[in-house]
């Protein structure tokens, strides 16, 4: 089952009179990329701008980022989701390197939107600083969770994934510079050499804790919290199975251009066949009630044995009440037998000082830690900003607030901003990018 | 040029040995013993030494503490220093209770230094900068370099890098940082997997603590005859929060009367807890402090009698050590008054 991913690294996006890719130079006609934008009616407003890593530009509230792909055989880049539900294990992509696709808010941010700032001191928080991004700043008709804490940001985050497929579809047809190429190897059908290695599953826990629809990851197009813990090849994750949902403080959140570049998977196909056999990914999920965490700590740990894996990594897309879900799937996997090493981040506390999950338990011998969702974060104003600055304060967004007797609120009159980490844009980075870690003071 | 003040014992400070040990305290105006070579590699001025015996700042810590802090008060200074106490366990204790009181009083940096197993390590770690120093007197160069090196960067207001790089005892303050080479997480996860399946080392980036379980009690069998009280760590008070019980990272408690009282009022109790929603306990107190069940309980037989007072903090952000010492003191009022189960209630 071999996935291509065909790559064209783009240089630099500027918007002209027609979509091209050409010697590294992404080309879009801004007029009829947002005329296609606007044929979803929900869509009331759009802009589109481009901003490049060191521009003095703030973004907020930032909802979603898409890295801009084509599949070739014509299948919807994410089934299930921006179109009728096909595989996505294997077949050839074609991808725009080195750039995403946003979607911030024109006015309306929430508990789950983020910050990036693509230049100064505050880009070293996110990874989407060191893009290009084509940026859609768009208001929606969904009025009815404007004023709303939670916010499902449907019209605006579909609008940015067919809009990354719409860009893509000019290298459809084009040679990619290099070609990344994943063979997952059914595992019955492996030789002895690469069955003699330690087997490898990688676990990925799913932003899953809304009850209603519309807010959780969805895979091939099903909500995460109606699923239970299930084995799946890495190629579909690569390739556009799995959608980025609306709910959790942003820095503890999973982009979609973070599937489609899942940086754990990788380094494990790099290695398989090495020093490891890569088994595949179990997918689970973090729902609230404890039964359904149980529930799905046994799926797990049964998933493993069933398997034959010997060790496994296990990340969290959350931090507080899914850390549970994370302690107790690392617990069940240790006492199976199954070398775990867990990824997460931390809440520490402004201070520092507060227990770095909300569970703890013995058996966590291996943690790699991301950082510390409230480490207070305070930046300069900047001269640009793409949204509405203002919502970090107003929308009840986690890490930024109205006013605090000590720190005041966390825009100022003048621009500047003190905020949570917890409002980064996918600032921790669980899911492998973070160049953070976590050490005592 | 910043000012800082430095604290040894009875015999670093040239008074005596053993023999000497119940010295009082004294504050002089000049750089005894270790205090020069000290003095020497600071970015400052070292104006005072303070010198007491171990024993009398073991056996009288309360006098001892009250006249250091009444003389440094009329002293101005930007750092103080203890020690090194390398690894005697009454100097040990001695330099941490000073260097707690000047901080807590004046709210300065205080460094000293001390061998892992000086008892004051663990007793005073999470409160200051303890350097890991050596176990006598032979590395006392070293030692007064290495708090040399740490007070200088306080003094000068640099950065700190950790305690790990600091060489100083981790103080259960964690914070996020970029680490050295900027390997990624996803990089660093799979080493760390490949080592553990290989049997080899390999260091977690989140170490656990041990836990500190605690057995269930032995139940009651006649509940119809026990003492009940209500304890909570949601931060319902009084209106006017009298024993002004902190919002988040509550190092205070308090003990409020309700025996003429058959529920709390909204007006009259609230909640200060900073961790949740406060409009429904606001709105109904018992919602958080059951009173008014506990009054039917009472009234039915189905519990014997229901304490004169409930007990009360805030949970969020408050540290497991000053929740072990409210929940000590508590104890004390409770098995004075007869208690014979609690029901604790969070938010």
């Amino acid at each position: 089952m071999k996935l291509k991913i065909g790559n064209f690294h783009v240089k630099d996006i500027v918007f002209g009179s027609e979509l091209s890719y050409r010697d590294g130079v992404l080309t879009i006609d801004k007029e009829k990329a947002l005329d296609f934008v606007r044929q979803d009616p929900h869509i009331t407003e759009a802009q589109l701008h481009i901003v490049k890593p060191g521009d003095m530009v703030r973004l907020f509230p930032v909802k979603e980022a898409v890295e801009p792909r084509i599949k070739t055989n014509g299948e919807p880049l994410f089934p299930g989701f921006s179109g009728p539900v096909t595989g996505a294990a294997e077949g050839e992509t074609k991808a725009l390197k080195g750039c995403s696709v946003l979607a911030v808010g024109r006015h309306w941010g929430g508990f789950q939107d983020g910050l990036i700032d693509m230049g100064g001191e505050g880009a070293k928080y996110t990874y989407f600083s060191g893009l290009i991004n084509v940026v859609l700043v768009a208001d929606t008709d969904e009025t009815f969770e404007q004023k709303e804490q939670q916010k499902k940001n449907h019209a605006v985050r579909l609008a940015v994934h067919k809009l990354a497929e719409y860009l893509a579809a000019c290298v459809k047809d084009l040679t990619p510079e290099d070609t990344d190429e994943y063979d997952f190897e059914p595992v019955t059908k492996r030789d002895s050499g690469k069955n003699g290695l330690p087997s490898v599953i990688y676990v990925m826990q799913l932003q899953s804790q809304m009850e209603e629809d519309g807010y959780n990851d969805l895979v091939y197009g099903w909500d995460a919290n109606h699923m239970l813990p299930t084995f799946m090849n890495p190629n579909e994750i690569l390739n556009g199975a799995v959608v980025s949902g609306s709910f959790m403080p942003c820095s503890s959140k999973w982009s979609t251009y973070d599937f489609q570049n899942a940086p754990v998977i990788r380094r494990l196909y790099e290695e398989d066949g090495k020093t490891l056999n890569f088994l595949g990914v179990v997918m689970s999920n973090l729902n609230v009630a404890l039964e359904q965490k149980e529930r799905s700590a046994v799926f797990v740990k049964e998933l493993a044995r069933s398997l034959g894996a010997d060790a496994a990594i296990v990340a969290e897309e959350g931090y507080g009440n899914p850390d549970a879900d994370f302690v107790a799937c690392i617990a069940a996997l240790e006492d199976a037998g199954v070398k775990t090493v867990g990824m997460t981040n931390e809440c520490t506390g402004r201070d520092g000082q507060s227990q770095p999950l909300v569970t703890l338990d013995e058996k966590l011998t291996a943690i790699v830690s991301c950082g510390n969702v409230s480490e207070l974060i305070e930046l300069p104003p900047m001269p640009v900003v793409l949204g509405e600055l203002e919502s970090l304060a107003r929308d009840g967004v986690s890490g930024g607030w109205s006013d605090d007797e000590l720190l005041g609120p966390s825009v100022r009159p003048d621009g500047s901003i003190i905020m949570e980490n917890n409002a980064m844009f996918c600032g921790d980075q669980v899911i492998g990018w973070s160049q953070k870690s976590m050490i005592e003071f | 040029m910043k000012k800082a003040i430095m604290y040894v014992n009875q015999f670093f400070g040239q008074i005596g040995g053993e023999d000497k040990a119940d010295f009082k305290p004294v504050i002089r105006a000049e750089q005894v013993g270790p205090v020069q070579p000290m003095a020497a590699q600071l970015h400052g001025e070292i104006t005072h030494t303070v010198i007491c015996g171990d024993n009398f700042m073991g056996s009288n810590t309360e006098e001892a503490l009250a006249f250091i802090i009444g003389e440094l008060e009329k002293l101005e200074f930007d750092l103080f220093i203890a020690g090194p106490a390398f690894q005697a366990g009454r100097y040990g204790v001695a330099c941490g209770s000073v260097c707690r009181a000047v901080s807590r009083r004046f709210g300065v940096p205080v460094v000293t230094s001390m061998h892992v197993e000086n008892p004051g390590v663990e007793m005073f770690k999470k409160d200051m900068y303890i350097m890991k120093g050596g176990n006598s007197a032979v590395k006392m160069r070293g030692n007064l370099a290495d708090m040399a090196r740490l007070c200088n960067k306080l003094l000068d207001g640099e950065p700190l890098l950790g305690a790990e790089a600091e060489r100083y005892f981790a103080r259960g303050i964690r914070h996020q940082a970029w680490t050295e080479g900027n390997s990624t997480a996803a990089d660093r996860a799979v080493d760390m997997l490949l080592k553990r399946v290989r049997g080899e080392a390999f260091v977690t980036e989140l170490p656990i603590p041990k836990l500190d379980r605690v057995p269930i009690a032995t139940a009651i069998h006649d509940l119809s005859k026990a003492k009940v009280a209500l304890v909570t760590s949601g931060g319902i008070v009084p209106v006017e929060n009298p024993d002004k019980i902190q919002s988040a990272s509550a190092t205070r408690w308090g003990r409020y009367d309700i025996s003429s009282m058959d529920r709390l009022e909204s007006g009259v109790f609230k909640t200060i807890h900073a961790g949740y929603d406060p409009a429904a306990a606001d709105a109904d107190p018992n919602v958080v402090v059951p009173l008014d069940a506990l009054r039917e309980y009472e009234k039915e037989g189905r519990i014997g009698k229901l304490d004169d007072h409930f007990y009360t903090t805030v949970g969020t952000g408050t540290t497991q050590g000053e929740a072990q010492r409210m929940a000590r003191e508590m104890v004390e009022c409770l098995k004075k008054d007869g208690v014979d189960a609690v029901i604790l209630t969070s938010t």
